[in-house]
């Protein structure tokens, strides 16, 4: 079991506020992400939950028992630091075997889950050196297998992948969907990379200064993100926004008109917009399109990043940004002036307070 | 832009003081690198302090050395005559080498017995207090940095200044006795009671110089990642266990630092001590270096070659601490790189 149940948990040092007010169910075997920039607290919720920072207030249960007051030791989790925390001075073998050793266990049981562990992760190779002489990977994977062999409730990860270059973080990161799938165990991962969070995450916890932005699935998130932030948080390259207003409303239909006086299309079936509403339209990258239709953008091409696959057009709408990724390659010049279309494109609609309009 | 073109003069002008020194120095400087060459240019620099260290260090090791083959109590080396080893034959002469009193030099082997003894016991009290000093002041402490400055502060008083501190407190009017007074109990001659006086030197030995080695434990200490308490935290390991596998493996090379370091001050113990007691009372707290002073220029029956003997035979001891050291530094060195 690994049910982790956070109750409107605060945690302050001095006089800032961390946490506020935290509520979230972790089911059994569910792979959590906590994500958002630096500073948002999902650091210190995730050790507020391992028991190494007390919480100022609320409650943290797991598998329905109150832990507030037991020991991190007694948790029943296990923890993967962001620096591995291995102990230099110890080989592979002593760093599994420290934390079974603590309670008493049988010589021939620590030896084999040793065993289990390192085959599991492919270190029997390395089992008598140092962390020194091992490279981030290998050392990233030792501390994974720390974890392991205490056979944990759940899986604490801190950032895990940030010490590893590009590519060897795209492995691991497979490689650890790989893991969860094998031992079922509840996982919470903090990162700051919304790509590890995309791929590897159940659901999706984005935090924003000590707050729960929006808890939900991968795609959830990035489909009907609760509010401006998350949407801005969420893919990349960012989400477009442009200031709009409610030009007119009708069945199933309202009209929004932008800064530059474009008029655009969208499908709304709520009551929660009149017209003259002051507006933030929000347009994915990936959804413009170059296209010189009936109502498209005119807009200044100001920087073309050719990926191949993909060309990346950084443009300028009547003083107002827009990024768009469109399919292939483009013969496109900075300093050049285009059509963008956003046609059929789906558009997130956030009120004046950054929230998603009902019914958008 | 005037402000700028300000400050660029003023700096030229500060500069140019600098740029005609400069212009000086090259002229000789050409000339010199013509005759010795690029790379003996190198010779050239390191030779101001080459000489310096010749004439301080190695001048003055030499000339020990010729001393203590020479007898008399003459201090011109041009009045004193040739003895060869007799110095360091008359230092061995014993008729029971487990008592001192047996050796025709008896002063010297108790200045010896002494000195052992001190630094066993300083070093080991000294390490024990220092390691426990700085996993205090490792903690978070309220106004942490001023108990670390109060801990550091004997280690900038002046040896003398330490012995006169702690005379006036040991003294039979002393400041203890005062306060032990104030407790209805009888004044004691701390200073003249044998035991007293070489427990009293190991005590204040260690207050003075214990700054420095707690410093450099802290610091050992502080460069511990936090990470690995909170790994073992979340093992569950216990307090006794962490320090043992963790904080005492980690801390070795420092450590190792720290009691070769002690260990060579606690051979060359003198200053303070000499202000404190005397060596007295008799000879409880006469260390090798007093008897090397004495000998050589205090005493009536002044022998310069013997001094010169004993402290060549002392200076022998150091190198091979300082070899140690070395040794050390350099194992400590190759971990680091791994």
């Amino acid at each position: 079991m690994g049910e982790i149940t956070l109750t409107k948990i605060k945690k302050s040092f001095g006089a800032v506020d961390v946490l506020k007010d935290i509520d979230l169910d972790i089911k059994d075997g569910e792979f959590i992400v906590f994500v958002g920039p630096s500073g948002c607290g999902k650091s210190t919720l995730l050790r507020t939950i391992a028991g190494l920072e007390k919480v100022t207030g609320g409650e943290i249960e797991i598998d329905g028992k109150r832990v507030n007051e037991v020991s991190a030791a007694d948790r029943g989790l296990a923890m993967v630091f962001q620096s591995y925390a291995l102990y230099p001075h110890m080989s592979v073998r002593q760093n599994l075997a420290f934390g079974l050793e603590n309670s008493n266990m049988p010589k021939a049981e620590v030896a084999e889950r040793i065993t289990e562990a390192a085959r599991m992760l492919e270190i029997e190779a390395y089992l008598e050196r140092r962390p020194g002489q091992l490279s981030g990977g290998q050392r990233q994977r030792v501390a994974i297998g720390r974890a392991i062999v205490r056979r944990p409730t759940a899986f604490l990860l801190d950032e895990p992948l940030s010490n590893l270059d590009a590519e060897l973080r795209v492995s691991t990161r497979a490689e650890l969907a790989a893991l969860h799938a094998r031992l079922g165990s509840t996982m919470i991962y903090v990162t700051h990379d919304q790509v590890e969070a995309m791929t590897l995450a159940h659901r999706i916890v984005v935090m924003r200064a000590g707050k729960i932005e929006q808890v939900g699935t991968p795609l959830d998130l990035y489909n009907t993100p609760a509010n401006r932030f998350v949407a801005g948080f969420i893919g990349a390259p960012h989400m477009n926004f442009l200031a709009g207003e409610v030009a007119e409303l009708e069945t199933g239909t309202a009209t929004l008109t932008t800064a530059g006086g474009h008029r655009l299309l969208v499908p709304f079936s709520g009551h929660s917009l009149s017209v003259g509403d002051k507006l933030t339209i929000g347009i994915r990258p990936q959804h413009i399109t170059l296209a010189n239709d009936p109502g498209s953008l005119k807009v200044k091409v100001r920087l073309v990043e050719a990926l191949g696959s993909e060309t990346v057009i950084h443009a300028d709408l009547n003083g107002e940004k827009l990024l768009a990724v469109v399919p292939g390659q483009k013969l496109i010049s900075p300093g050049e002036e285009a059509h963008l279309s956003v046609a059929g494109a789906p558009l997130h609609l956030f009120d004046r307070n950054g929230l998603r309009v009902k019914g958008s | 832009m005037s402000t700028t073109s300000l400050t660029d003069r003023l700096g030229s002008l500060l500069m140019a003081p600098v740029h005609l020194l400069m212009r000086i120095i090259d002229i000789p400087l050409r000339a010199v690198q013509k005759a010795a060459g690029i790379g003996g240019m190198a010779a050239v620099f390191l030779a101001p302090n080459m000489l310096i260290f010749g004439i301080f260090v190695l001048l003055p090791l030499v000339i020990n050395f010729v001393y203590s083959m020479t007898g008399g109590t003459a201090f011109f080396i041009s009045e004193r005559n040739f003895v060869g080893a007799e110095q360091y034959q008359r230092l061995f002469t014993c008729t029971n080498y487990l008592d001192p009193m047996s050796c025709q030099e008896d002063a010297f082997w108790t200045a010896v017995g002494n000195t052992f003894w001190f630094v066993v016991l300083q070093v080991t009290l000294m390490i024990g207090v220092s390691l426990i000093t700085a996993l205090i002041l490792n903690r978070d402490l309220a106004a942490r940095s001023f108990w670390r400055a109060v801990f550091f502060f004997p280690v900038l008083l002046s040896p003398v200044v330490v012995g006169l501190i702690w005379k006036w407190i040991l003294q039979r009017q002393g400041l203890l006795n005062f306060g032990l007074y104030q407790f209805g109990i009888e004044p004691y001659t701390w200073l003249t009671d044998r035991n007293w006086t070489f427990i009293a030197t190991i005590g204040v030995s260690i207050w003075a110089h214990m700054g420095l080695y707690t410093l450099i434990l802290l610091a050992g200490l502080q460069a511990i990642p936090k990470d690995l308490y909170e790994a073992a935290e979340m093992d569950g390991t216990k307090p006794e266990r962490v320090f043992r596998r963790i904080t005492l493996p980690l801390l070795a090379p420092n450590l190792l630092v720290v009691v070769v370091l002690a260990l060579i001050k606690a051979v060359q113990i003198f200053d303070e001590v000499y202000v404190l007691t005397g060596g007295g009372p008799g000879t409880s707290t006469l260390y090798l270096t007093q008897y090397i002073y004495e000998t050589g220029f205090a005493s009536t029956l002044r022998n310069p070659g013997l001094a010169a003997a004993a402290s060549i035979l002392m200076g022998l001891v150091l190198v091979v601490l300082t070899l140690i050291q070395l040794g050390v530094g350099q194992r400590s060195e190759k971990k680091g790189k791994r």
